[in-house]
C-alpha cells in the first residue's frame, strides 16, 4: 500500500474539541474503530483502556534498571549510568530496580498495581520516530502498511455495506477520546467514515463554554480576531459528542491531589481530565494521553548528578501522573473499570553516546498499571551480554511483541472474542498473560527454535527459570546456552548443540 | 476613520497580498512579489486591464465523447449531454479563476460578485447555452455600466427563465422579476432607516412594464442559436404609474415596436430602469453590497457614513453615470480598503478557499482543449468541494444569492460545525496529495521541494548549515496568512506541532541526514512527516480561512 494512501484516512473528522486547556478528540460513532470496539463486549462492560503514549522514545535502560548486571550496565553508558544506590529496589523482585524518580511507580508495583513488560518491541525494529510510531500505532509489521488503521481493516471486512447502514445507536458516548493536538493514528478509521460522520448532523452536538481552543490565540482585536475566535469556536463544536463530554466533565470530580501547574507536568493534566470524565460516567472505552520530550540524544541527566535531568524529570512527572491517577480512580470507586498502559515508539540504545544521551534503539519495557493487572512481572531483564546491533550500537532484543500486550488486552480486558482480536491484529499474538494466572500450562512450544526466540514460546519470550515448560509433540527445541527452568514436560525434542547444562528447579 | 481617499502608500507585500487576495481569489506568491512597490492605482490598473473578455471557449470534458476537447457551445443543442456540458461550463469558469498562466485579474471575482446579485442558476436555467450567454453577460458587463447591465439581465434569456420574465404577459402578469429588480438588483427592500422603498402596486407596475419578453429554442434539441423575443401582442400596452416613493413616476405605455425591433419594449424597460437607478437607495445599496464583498461585511457607522455614502454620491453622479470601473477602482484604492481592521476582517468563501488554495500552491491549471481529462479531474474536484462547502457555483440555493452575502452574520454563515471538518479535509488534500490529475501531477504541496528552495547549498550539508525550524515555519507561512502569528502561535506551531515536543535541534539532524541521502526514503519521510504536520496544521487553522 502507498503510504499516502494510509494516511489519508488520518485527517478530517478529528476536530479539537477543549477541556482545561488541551485539546480533545473524540471519535464519534461513525468511526472504524468505534465501530469495531462495538462488536466486542467492551460495550457491554464499563472496562476502560487508558493508553499512554511517551513521545520521542523512552530509553528503558534507565528506566528499568537490571540490577544483576550493574558492571554490564555502567560499561554500556558510564556517563550516564545511575548509582546503585540510587536506584530504587523493588519488593520481591531484587535483579530489577526503577530510576530514582519513580517513587509513585515504585509504589504501584510494590502494591501490584503496576506490571513492567520487559523489552517489548516488534522484528525488524524500525528507528524512524514517524514510522515506529505508526508501527505501535496501528499494530502491523514493520514492513507492512495498510489503507487504514486496524481498526478500519477490521470494519471494512466485517461491515460491507458500511457507512450505508450506520450508525445505529448502541451507545451514546464517543468510544475513544485523544487529548493532545495531533490525531494519533492508533484512533484512526478510515476516510470513508470520517466524511460520512461529517456529513452526519445527528452526531453534531453543540457544546458550551469549554474554555478558549488551541492553538495559542493570537487575541487579534477587531473583526479579524472575532472571525478566529468564531471558527475556533465552530471547531470546538464540531466534535460528535462534544455535549456527552462536557456533561461529563461537569459531573465528574477528581478527589486526588494532581500537582499543581507550576509542575507543568502535563501528563497529569490530561489524566487528571481522564479521571473526572471516567468519573463523570462517560461510557468512552479507550483515552489516548501522551507526553513528549523522551528523545533524549543529549543531555539526559545533569552534568555532575545523574539522578536528575531531562530524563529524570520525565520519569518523574510519569510517574506522579500516574500514581496520583491510580489513586485517584481508588478515591472515586472508579479503579476497578481502568487499566492503562504506557508506549513509546522504540527504546533507546544501551550504549549511551558522547552526549550523555542516548540514541534509538529497539525494545524498552512497557508498564501496564491498574488494580486489575496479575502480575508484577512479566518477562525478564535485558541480557545486557548479548546484544544486537551494529556500527557501534547495543541494541536491547524483543522478549514480548508489543501486538501481544494489545490481544491480552483486547481478550482479557474487553472481552473480545479471540478470532475478532486476531483479525485485528492480522494474526494471532499468544498472550503473555497479562490479566491471567501464570499455569504450568502457560508455557509451551508453538513452534521449533532456540530456547532463547521468543517466537518458540506462546508466551512470546523465553520461559523465565520459575515456570514449568511443555515442549509439544513435533517441536524441537534448540539448547545452545546454559538454562534453568522449572521443570520441562518434553513430548518433543530437545537439540543440545553443544555441552549446555538444562537445570530444572523443581 | 474610514476614507474613500487613495491610499498613497506604495504596497507592500503584506498590502499588495491583501488587495491581490480581495480582488481575485487569492494570489501567488509570484504575483505579490510583482505586485509590491506598485502604487494601489497602478495594481488596480493592472488587475482591471488584465481582464480578458474572449478567453477560449468551454470545451467538451467527457473523454468518451467523439466531441472532447472541442468547443460545444455552437453545436446543435443535446438534451441528453444538457446536465454535463452545463456543469463543463462552471468547470471552465472555475479554470478561468483559478488560471496562473496568465496575468492576474480582477474580473473573474466582480463577475462572480455580479452572478450572485443577479442571480441564476443551472438546476432552473437548465440550457447551458442559456447559461453560458447568461455568464457571457455577466462576464463582460462586469466592469461596465450598471444601467446598461440591469437592461441586458432584465432581457438574458436564462434570467428571464429563472424569475418567470418569459411567463409575464399582458393580462395574465409574473410579477416575479418585477419583484427581485427593485428588492435584489437595483434599489433594495428598504433603506438603512427601515423604509419599504417601494410598495406592492410598484411591485405590479413593474411587472407590466416587462410583459412581453421571451426566449427561443429553449431546450430545443438540434437547435443551434437561442435568443431573446419581444412580442408586442404579448406586452401591456397601458400607462404605468409608481408610488411616491419612485416620485409617483408613469412609464408611457407603448403598444407596437418598429418592425424587426423590440423597440416597444426596450423603450418601457429603459424608462424602467432609470426610474429605479433614480431611487435615493440604489447607489448606497450597490455600493454597501460591493464593500461587503470586498472590503469588510460589518458596515460600521463610520463605513457607512465615510465611504458607502461618498462611494454612492459618485457611482449615481452624472459625471459618472453608473460606470461600474471607476467606483470598483476607488473603492480598491482607498484608504478604507487599505485600513489595518479590514485586515483578515472576512471568512474566505468556499471560492476563495479551494481555487485561492490551488494558486497559492501554484497547482497549474491543465489546458482543456488538450488535457480534458486532467482538466476534468482537476476542476471537478474543486467544483464538489465547493459545493459540499456549501458554494454551489452557479447554483445558489435561492435568488438571493448565496447566504453568506446577505444573511446576518454574513461570511461567518460560511463556517458551521460540518463545513470546519470538510475544509479541514480540503486542505488535508494538499498535504496528502492523494487526487492525481494526470500521470505525473499529483494534487497538492511538495513539502520537500518548498522546504528545499529555502535552503542554500542544499548538496553541500558539510559546508552550508541547515536551514532551521524558525527558518521552515517563516517560509512555509510568508504571506500565507491575512493576519501575523503571535511569538506563542509562532513557537506553538514549532514545538509542538512540527516538532511534537522534540528539541528543535533535531530538525537540524534530520534535514541535515536527508541532505546527504535524499533519496533514502527513511531520511526523506523523517523531515516530510513534519512538514506535513506543520502545514495540515497551519492551513486548519481558524487564521487560514480568513482573508
Amino acid at each position: 500500500m502507498k503510504r499516502r494512501d494510509f494516511l489519508t484516512t488520518a485527517s478530517a473528522s478529528l476536530l479539537p474539541v477543549m477541556l482545561d486547556g488541551f485539546g480533545l478528540r473524540a471519535m464519534n460513532r461513525q468511526s472504524a474503530l468505534v465501530q469495531s470496539l462495538l462488536q466486542t463486549s467492551a460495550v457491554n462492560t464499563d472496562r476502560v483502556l487508558v493508553m499512554v503514549y511517551l513521545n520521542g522514545g523512552n530509553d528503558g535502560l534507565n528506566t528499568v534498571i537490571p540490577l544483576d548486571q550493574l558492571s554490564a550496565y555502567n560499561a554500556l553508558r558510564s556517563n550516564i549510568a545511575i548509582p546503585q544506590n540510587k536506584i530504587l529496589a523493588l519488593d520481591g523482585t531484587p535483579a530489577t530496580g526503577f530510576h530514582p524518580a519513580m517513587t509513585g511507580m515504585r509504589n504501584l508495583y510494590n502494591d501490584g498495581k503496576l506490571t513492567v513488560l520487559h523489552s517489548v518491541a516488534y522484528p525488524n525494529p524500525d528507528q524512524s520516530h514517524a514510522r515506529s510510531t505508526d508501527i505501535w500505532m496501528t499494530g502491523v509489521d514493520s514492513n507492512q502498511f495498510s489503507t487504514s488503521g486496524w481498526a478500519g481493516r477490521y470494519l471494512d471486512n466485517r461491515f460491507p455495506n458500511y457507512p450505508a447502514d450506520y450508525p445505529n445507536a448502541q451507545m451514546n458516548d464517543p468510544l475513544a477520546i485523544q487529548i493532545g493536538y495531533i490525531t494519533s493514528s492508533a484512533l484512526l478509521g478510515s476516510q470513508q467514515s470520517m466524511a460520512i460522520a461529517l456529513n452526519d448532523p445527528e452526531s453534531f452536538y453543540s457544546l458550551v463554554g469549554s474554555g478558549d481552543p488551541a492553538p495559542p490565540g493570537g487575541g487579534l482585536p477587531g473583526d479579524a480576531g472575532g472571525l478566529i475566535t468564531f471558527i475556533r469556536k465552530q471547531q470546538t463544536l464540531a466534535v460528535g459528542y462534544a455535549d456527552r463530554i462536557k456533561t461529563a466533565a461537569d459531573a465528574g470530580r477528581n478527589m486526588a491531589m494532581y500537582p499543581v501547574a507550576t509542575a507543568k507536568n502535563y501528563l497529569a493534566d490530561q489524566l487528571k481530565i481522564v479521571a473526572r470524565l471516567i468519573h463523570g460516567g462517560l461510557q468512552t472505552k479507550v483515552y489516548f494521553v501522551s507526553l513528549n520530550g523522551f528523545d533524549t540524544h543529549s543531555a539526559q541527566v545533569d552534568y555532575s548528578d545523574t539522578t536528575i535531568g531531562e530524563h529524570a524529570s520525565l520519569l518523574g512527572k510519569v510517574s506522579t501522573a500516574l500514581a496520583t491517577f491510580q489513586q485517584d480512580l481508588e478515591l472515586q470507586g472508579t479503579h476497578n473499570r481502568v487499566i492503562g498502559m504506557t508506549f513509546s515508539e522504540f527504546g533507546r540504545r544501551a550504549n549511551s553516546n558522547n552526549s550523555k544521551g542516548t540514541d534509538h534503539g529497539v525494545a524498552a519495557p512497557m508498564f501496564v498499571f491498574g488494580s486489575g493487572v496479575k502480575h508484577r512481572t512479566i518477562g525478564q531483564n535485558p541480557d545486557l551480554a548479548n546484544l544486537t546491533g551494529q556500527y557501534g550500537n547495543k541494541d536491547i532484543g524483543m522478549q514480548t511483541d508489543f501486538r501481544q500486550v494489545y490481544g491480552d488486552i483486547l481478550n482479557d480486558w474487553f472481552g473480545t472474542a479471540p478470532a475478532i482480536t486476531d483479525a485485528l491484529l492480522f494474526r494471532n499474538f499468544p498472550s503473555v498473560s497479562l490479566f491471567r494466572d501464570f499455569t504450568p500450562t502457560n508455557v509451551e512450544s508453538i513452534a521449533s527454535g532456540r530456547w532463547q526466540d521468543a517466537a518458540t514460546w506462546n508466551v512470546g519470550r523465553a520461559p523465565l527459570p520459575t515456570e514449568p515448560v511443555r515442549i509439544k509433540a513435533g517441536h524441537t527445541v534448540i539448547i545452545d546456552h546454559d538454562i534453568i527452568t522449572r521443570n520441562i514436560r518434553l513430548e518433543g525434542k530437545l537439540n543440545y548443540t553443544g555441552s549446555y547444562k538444562l537445570q530444572m528447579t523443581n | 476613520m474610514l476614507s474613500l481617499t487613495p491610499y498613497a502608500q506604495s504596497l507592500t507585500a503584506t498590502t499588495a497580498a491583501h488587495l491581490l487576495r480581495r480582488a481575485t481569489f487569492g494570489p501567488t506568491q509570484a504575483e505579490i512579489t510583482a505586485f509590491t512597490g506598485l502604487t494601489a492605482q497602478q495594481a488596480v490598473q493592472q488587475l482591471i486591464s488584465n481582464a480578458n473578455y474572449a478567453p477560449p471557449p468551454p470545451v467538451d470534458l467527457d473523454e468518451n465523447s467523439p466531441t472532447a476537447g472541442q468547443p460545444y457551445i455552437n453545436l446543435p443543442f443535446n438534451n441528453d449531454r444538457n446536465f454535463f456540458l452545463g456543469h463543463y461550463l462552471r468547470l471552465w469558469w472555475l479554470g478561468l479563476m483559478t488560471a496562473q498562466a496568465t496575468p492576474p485579474t480582477l474580473l473573474e471575482k466582480l463577475a462572480l460578485f455580479w452572478q450572485n446579485h443577479f442571480v441564476t442558476t443551472r438546476t432552473i436555467v437548465e440550457d447551458y447555452r442559456f447559461l453560458y450567454r447568461y455568464i457571457q453577460l455577466v462576464r463582460n458587463s462586469a466592469l461596465g455600466n450598471f444601467r446598461t447591465f440591469v437592461k441586458d439581465i432584465t432581457k438574458d434569456p436564462a434570467m428571464l427563465r429563472f424569475l418567470n420574465g418569459d411567463e409575464n404577459q399582458v393580462g395574465k402578469p409574473n410579477e416575479n422579476y418585477g419583484r427581485e429588480l427593485q428588492e435584489l438588483f437595483t434599489v433594495g427592500v428598504v433603506d438603512p432607516d427601515g423604509n419599504k422603498n417601494y410598495t406592492e402596486d410598484d411591485v405590479k407596475a413593474a411587472a407590466k412594464v416587462l410583459t412581453g419578453w421571451g426566449h427561443t429554442n429553449f431546450n430545443a434539441n438540434g437547435s443551434t442559436t437561442i435568443g431573446t423575443t419581444f412580442t408586442d401582442g404579448l406586452h401591456d400596452s397601458t400607462n404605468k404609474t409608481f408610488s411616491v416613493h419612485y416620485n409617483n413616476t408613469v412609464i408611457t405605455g407603448r403598444a407596437v415596436s418598429s418592425p424587426g425591433t423590440m423597440s416597444a419594449g426596450e423603450a418601457e424597460l429603459a424608462d424602467l430602469v432609470a426610474m429605479l437607478l433614480a431611487h435615493s437607495s440604489c447607489g448606497p445599496f450597490i455600493c454597501r453590497k460591493l464593500y461587503r464583498w470586498y472590503v469588510n461585511q460589518n458596515i460600521t457607522a463610520d463605513a457607512e457614513i465615510n465611504v458607502i455614502v461618498p462611494l454612492a454620491a459618485f457611482f449615481v453622479s452624472p459625471a459618472n453615470d453608473f460606470a461600474i470601473e471607476p467606483v470598483v477602482t476607488k473603492l480598491l484604492t482607498s484608504q478604507a480598503f487599505f485600513d489595518a481592521a479590514n485586515a483578515g476582517a472576512i471568512v474566505k468563501s468556499p471560492a476563495d478557499l479551494v481555487v485561492g488554495a490551488m494558486r497559492f500552491f501554484n497547482q497549474p491549471v491543465p489546458d482543456a482543449p488538450t488535457e480534458y481529462k486532467a482538466f476534468l479531474n482537476y476542476t471537478d474536484f474543486m467544483y464538489y468541494q465547493m459545493n459540499t462547502m456549501q458554494m454551489g457555483l452557479v447554483d445558489q440555493p435561492s435568488v438571493f444569492g448565496h447566504e453568506a452575502y446577505y444573511q446576518t452574520g454574513f461570511s461567518k454563515l460560511w463556517i458551521n460545525t460540518t463545513t470546519v471538518g470538510i475544509r479541514g479535509s480540503l486542505t488535508d488534500a494538499f498535504i496528502w496529495r492523494w487526487l492525481e490529475i494526470k500521470p505525473g501531477y499529483t494534487m497538492g504541496i511538495d513539502l520537500l521541494a518548498w522546504a528545499t528552495s529555502l535552503q542554500p547549498n542544499f548538496a553541500d550539508p558539510a559546508g552550508t548549515p541547515s536551514i532551521t525550524c524558525e527558518q521552515i515555519l517563516a517560509g512555509f507561512t510568508k504571506n500565507l496568512f491575512a493576519v501575523d502569528l503571535t511569538l506563542s502561535q509562532q513557537d506553538f506551531l514549532i514545538d509542538t506541532i512540527m516538532m511534537q515536543g522534540i528539541p528543535r535541534l533535531s530538525w537540524t539532524f534530520e534535514w541535515n541526514n536527508y541532505r546527504r541521502t535524499p533519496g533514502d526514503g527513511g531520511s526523506r519521510y523523517s523531515v516530510l512527516w513534519r512538514l506535513q504536520n506543520l502545514t495540515k496544521f497551519m492551513l486548519r487553522m481558524a487564521e487560514y480561512h480568513i482573508f
